[in-house]
C-alpha cells in the first residue's frame, strides 16, 4: 500500500487523476486508519472516479455496489439460491435422505449467492469496495452498513459470523440527496470534493482535452468559474466543462464570443430555467479583452 | 502532551454546536500521529475527522486559527493550565501583509475603492489594520458585541462611501459581471479579515479563555432568532433548507414499505413462485400516512419577521408532507398569501408576498384586531381538520386582546399551536400577553433558535 502521502499523490497523478495535497491527506488517512472514506460533493466532481483510480493505483480489484431506493441485504450482501436448493431437494428425494441430513447440505456456501459486500469481505486479494450514491439508499440499509463498516464483519444466521480476510479500502460516495445518521458519519473519514479552483480546472482541461489551445482553455474555464457563482439550479461540473471544451474544439473555435457561448450553453447547463436566466447575460461574463 | 490540546479543541467545537464524539477525538490523535505537524496536514487531519458537515467548516476554521495559530504565536498568554502553554506546533503562518503604495493624504474610502478595483488584497488587509487601530481598544466585555466593533471599523475605513462609489463606477463604466463579482469578494474578504483580526486581538489580550465566548457566539443552532445579523440569517436559511430536505425524505421513505398493514397478495404470490409456491415471506401494501392540513398565521412585525420567514420557508419546502397549506401574514391587519407560493421558487414567493400583501397599516402588531378580522373574513372556509399555527411574540402593544375570538377560532379547527420566538422569561413582561392567549391554544412552544425549531417541527408532522 502507500507509505507516505507523497507516494499516494504521485501514483494517483500517474493514473491520470489530479489530486491536490489536501485530498491526498484525507485519502491517505482513510487507508492508514482503515476507516471508510465518505466522499461528498456536487455531481460530476470525480467522486466515483476517485474510487476507481484508488483500485488501479493499489492494484486491487474494484467491487462496486450501486445504491438505489429499496436496495436490501438480499441484493447487497447474500441470498440463498432458492431455485438451486429446490432442485437439489428434488434430486435427493429418491435417495430418501432424512431431513436433517438434507438440511445440512442445502445451507452451505455452495447455495449462497454472493453479492458485492460479501464478496469484498471474502476476497483474499486486496479490494476496493466502492459503495456508490449511498444517499439514494434507505435508512434501514444505512444502519445495516454499520456493522460492516465498523468491524468489517457480517453475520449470516445459518453460517455464523464472517470476518474480512483482509481489510478492504471502502469508498462511499454521496450527492447529499439526504443527510446521514450520526452513527454512519462518525465511523467515516470525510472528504468533501468541490468544484476545482481555476488553476486546477485548467490543468484538468489540458490533460483531458488534448489539442486545445491555452487561450481557449483559459477563457472557457474563466467563464465556467464565473457562472458557478450565479446560484443556478445546477452549476456546471468538471465533467460538463470537459464536454464543453471538447465541443468548442470540435467546432474549431479559436476564441470564445457571445454568439458561440449562447449556441453551446446547453452543454453546460442542464435546466431550461438556468439557460433562460443566463442567456441574455452571457456577454457580461466574458472579459472585454 | 498534544492530547490535552486536541481534547480541549474538541470541547470548543462542541461549545460551538458541532457534534464531536470521544471516538472521533481518539481517531484524530491517531491521525495526527500519522501525518505530523506540518500546517496543512495537521489542519486537514483534524478537519476531516472532526467535522462531519460542511456547514461547520467556517466555525472550524475560525477556532482552529485562533486556538492553534494565534495562541501559538503568542506564547505569553495566560492559560488555565500551565502545561498547555507549550504548544509544540510550528504553525507560523504569514498573515501579516503590509500594505504598499498608500497615497498620502487620500481619504480611507478612496483607498478602499482603489484596493477593490485593483483586487489589491494586501492593501485591503492594511486598511483593516488601520481601521482597527483607529478604533478604541476593546474592553473584554466587548466580545459579546462583535458586530458593533466591526461597524466601527467599517465607518473608519469609509465602507459605505466606498460601496456607494463602486456602485456608481459600475453603472458609469458598465463593469462586467465577472469583475463586479470579484469586487464583492474583495469586500466580503475585508469584513472576514477584520473580524478575524479582532478575534486575534481578543485572544492575544485576554487569553485562551475568551475562546469559549467566541465559540458560544458562533453557535448558530442556539442563537436567538431575534438577535441574528444578515450573514447569520443567510446561514440559517441554508440550514433550514437542508433540514427541510431531511424532513421531506425521511418519512416518505420510512413508510414506503410499512412493516405492518394490509397484505399485498399479488406481490406475495409472485415471490412465492421462487419457493415452489410456498409463501415464505409476506409482502405488505404501502401504508398511507395521514397528511395534516396547515394554516399558518405569521406575525411579520419587526423582530418576529425573520422567524416567520424561516418558518414559511420550512413549511413550503416540505409542502408534500401536508395535504394543504394556507398562509397568512399580519401585523395589525391580516392578508392571505397562499396564492403567491404557487409555481414560484420560495424566494420569489416570499418577496412577492412581503411586497404585495396588505398586512400592515402601522408597524405595531395588534393581535386582537387580527383575530377579529381572521374570524370574520376567513374562518368560514378554514377546514375543521386543520392545524392552525400562530407565529408571534404575543406583544399586543396594549391593545384589547379579543381572547374570545381566539377561543372561537380554536373551536373551529383541530388544534391551535403557538410558536413564540422570544425567550420564555420575557413572556408576560411589558406588552406581551402570552398567558392570556395560552389557554386557547393546545400548546405554546418557545421557539427561539434553530435547535428548538427542529424539535417543534416534529410535533406538527
Amino acid at each position: 500500500m502507500f507509505h507516505s502521502m507523497e507516494e499516494l499523490e504521485k501514483k494517483m497523478t500517474e493514473c491520470g487523476y489530479l489530486i491536490d495535497h489536501q485530498v491526498a491527506t484525507v485519502v491517505y488517512l482513510a487507508i492508514r486508519l482503515q476507516k471508510p472514506l465518505l466522499v461528498e460533493g456536487p455531481a460530476g466532481v470525480g467522486k466515483t472516479e476517485l474510487g476507481k483510480v484508488l483500485a488501479r493505483t493499489t492494484n486491487s480489484r474494484l467491487i462496486r455496489l450501486q445504491c438505489y431506493e429499496g436496495l436490501d441485504e438480499a441484493k447487497s450482501l447474500y441470498e440463498w439460491n432458492y431455485q438451486k436448493q429446490l432442485l437439489y431437494l428434488h434430486v435427493k428425494q429418491n435417495q430418501s435422505k432424512a431431513w436433517h441430513e438434507a438440511k445440512d447440505d442445502i445451507f452451505t456456501p455452495e447455495f449462497l449467492l454472493r453479492r458485492p459486500l460479501l464478496e469484498a469481505l471474502e476476497s483474499t486479494k486486496p479490494v476496493v469496495l466502492l459503495i456508490d450514491e449511498v444517499d439514494k439508499s434507505d435508512e434501514e440499509f444505512e444502519s445495516f452498513l454499520l456493522e460492516i463498516l465498523s468491524d468489517y464483519q457480517i453475520t449470516i444466521p445459518e453460517l455464523g459470523t464472517i470476518k474480512a480476510k483482509q481489510i478492504p479500502i471502502v469508498v462511499l460516495t454521496s450527492n447529499n440527496f439526504r443527510d446521514f445518521g450520526d452513527a454512519l458519519k462518525r465511523r467515516c473519514i470525510h472528504l468533501y470534493l468541490d468544484h476545482p479552483k481555476f488553476e486546477r480546472e485548467l490543468e484538468i482541461i489540458n490533460l483531458k482535452v488534448p489539442g486545445i489551445s491555452q487561450a481557449l482553455a483559459q477563457q472557457a474555464v474563466l467563464f465556467v468559474q464565473a457562472i458557478r457563482k450565479q446560484g443556478l439550479k445546477k452549476s456546471p461540473s468538471m465533467a460538463e466543462t470537459i464536454d464543453w471544451a471538447r465541443a468548442l474544439l470540435t467546432l474549431g473555435v479559436s476564441e470564445i464570443n457571445t454568439e458561440i457561448v449562447q449556441s453551446t450553453l446547453s452543454i453546460l447547463l442542464k435546466y431550461q430555467s438556468d439557460i433562460d436566466k443566463l442567456l441574455p447575460r452571457v456577454s457580461s461574463f466574458l472579459s472585454e479583452d | 502532551m498534544l492530547k490535552t490540546e486536541i481534547i480541549e479543541f474538541g470541547r470548543l467545537l462542541r461549545k460551538g454546536g458541532v457534534k464531536v464524539s470521544v471516538d472521533q477525538i481518539s481517531t484524530a490523535l491517531e491521525a495526527v500521529a500519522l501525518v505530523g505537524f506540518a500546517y496543512e496536514d495537521f489542519y486537514m487531519a483534524l478537519f476531516t475527522i472532526l467535522i462531519t458537515d460542511q456547514m461547520d467548516r467556517p466555525l472550524f476554521d475560525k477556532l482552529f486559527r485562533l486556538y492553534f495559530v494565534t495562541a501559538a504565536q503568542n506564547q505569553k498568554i495566560p492559560t488555565k493550565d500551565s502545561q498547555q502553554t507549550s504548544i509544540p506546533l510550528n504553525l507560523v503562518q504569514n498573515i501579516e501583509g503590509k500594505g504598499m503604495g498608500i497615497g498620502a493624504g487620500a481619504a480611507p474610502y478612496q483607498l478602499l475603492v482603489k484596493a477593490v478595483r485593483e483586487l489589491n488584497y494586501p492593501l485591503l488587509r492594511h486598511l483593516a489594520h488601520m481601521g482597527i487601530r483607529s478604533s478604541v481598544f476593546p474592553e473584554r466585555e466587548a466580545i459579546k458585541e462583535m458586530e458593533k466593533l466591526i461597524e466601527q471599523v467599517k465607518v473608519a475605513v469609509g465602507w459605505y462611501m466606498a460601496v456607494n462609489k463602486l456602485e456608481k463606477i459600475r453603472q458609469q463604466e458598465s463593469v462586467s459581471e465577472t469583475v463586479y463579482l470579484s469586487w464583492l469578494d474583495c469586500l466580503a474578504y475585508l469584513m472576514d479579515y477584520t473580524e478575524s483580526q479582532l478575534e486575534d486581538l481578543f485572544v492575544k489580550e485576554y487569553g485562551l479563555e475568551i475562546l469559549d465566548e467566541i465559540a458560544d457566539a458562533a453557535n448558530i443552532r442556539e442563537k436567538d432568532f431575534v438577535k441574528l445579523n444578515d450573514l447569520q440569517i443567510q446561514e440559517i436559511r441554508k440550514r433550514i433548507s437542508k433540514m427541510a430536505r431531511k424532513l421531506a425524505t425521511k418519512y416518505a421513505r420510512r413508510y414506503r414499505r410499512a412493516k405492518h398493514g394490509k397484505i399485498d397478495l399479488r406481490r406475495t404470490v409472485k415471490e412465492a413462485l421462487l419457493t415452489g409456491g410456498t409463501p415464505m415471506r409476506l409482502k405488505y401494501r404501502k401504508r398511507v400516512i395521514s397528511k395534516p392540513e396547515m394554516v399558518l398565521l405569521c406575525d411579520v412585525s419587526g423582530s418576529v419577521a425573520h422567524f416567520s420567514d424561516f418558518m414559511l420557508r420550512l413549511v413550503y419546502t416540505i409542502q408534500n408532507r401536508f395535504s394543504a397549506v394556507r398562509s397568512f401574514l399580519f401585523v395589525n391587519t391580516i392578508d392571505e398569501v397562499t396564492e403567491y407560493f404557487k409555481n414560484k421558487s420560495i424566494q420569489e414567493a416570499l418577496d412577492a408576498a412581503f411586497a404585495k400583501a396588505r398586512y400592515a397599516m402601522s408597524p405595531f402588531s395588534n393581535y386582537g384586531r387580527v383575530f377579529c378580522e381572521f374570524e370574520e373574513k376567513f374562518l368560514s372556509d378554514i377546514s375543521p381538520q386543520c392545524t392552525l399555527i400562530i407565529l408571534g411574540d404575543a406583544r399586543n402593544n396594549y391593545n384589547y386582546d379579543e381572547k374570545e375570538r381566539l377561543q372561537k377560532i380554536q373551536g373551529c379547527v383541530r388544534r391551535v399551536l403557538w410558536f413564540n420566538p422570544q425567550p420564555q422569561e420575557s413572556w408576560d413582561t411589558e406588552d406581551s400577553i402570552m398567558s392570556i392567549y395560552a389557554p386557547h391554544c393546545r400548546q405554546v412552544f418557545e421557539c427561539r433558535n434553530l435547535k428548538q425549531l427542529e424539535e417543534v417541527i416534529e410535533t406538527i408532522l
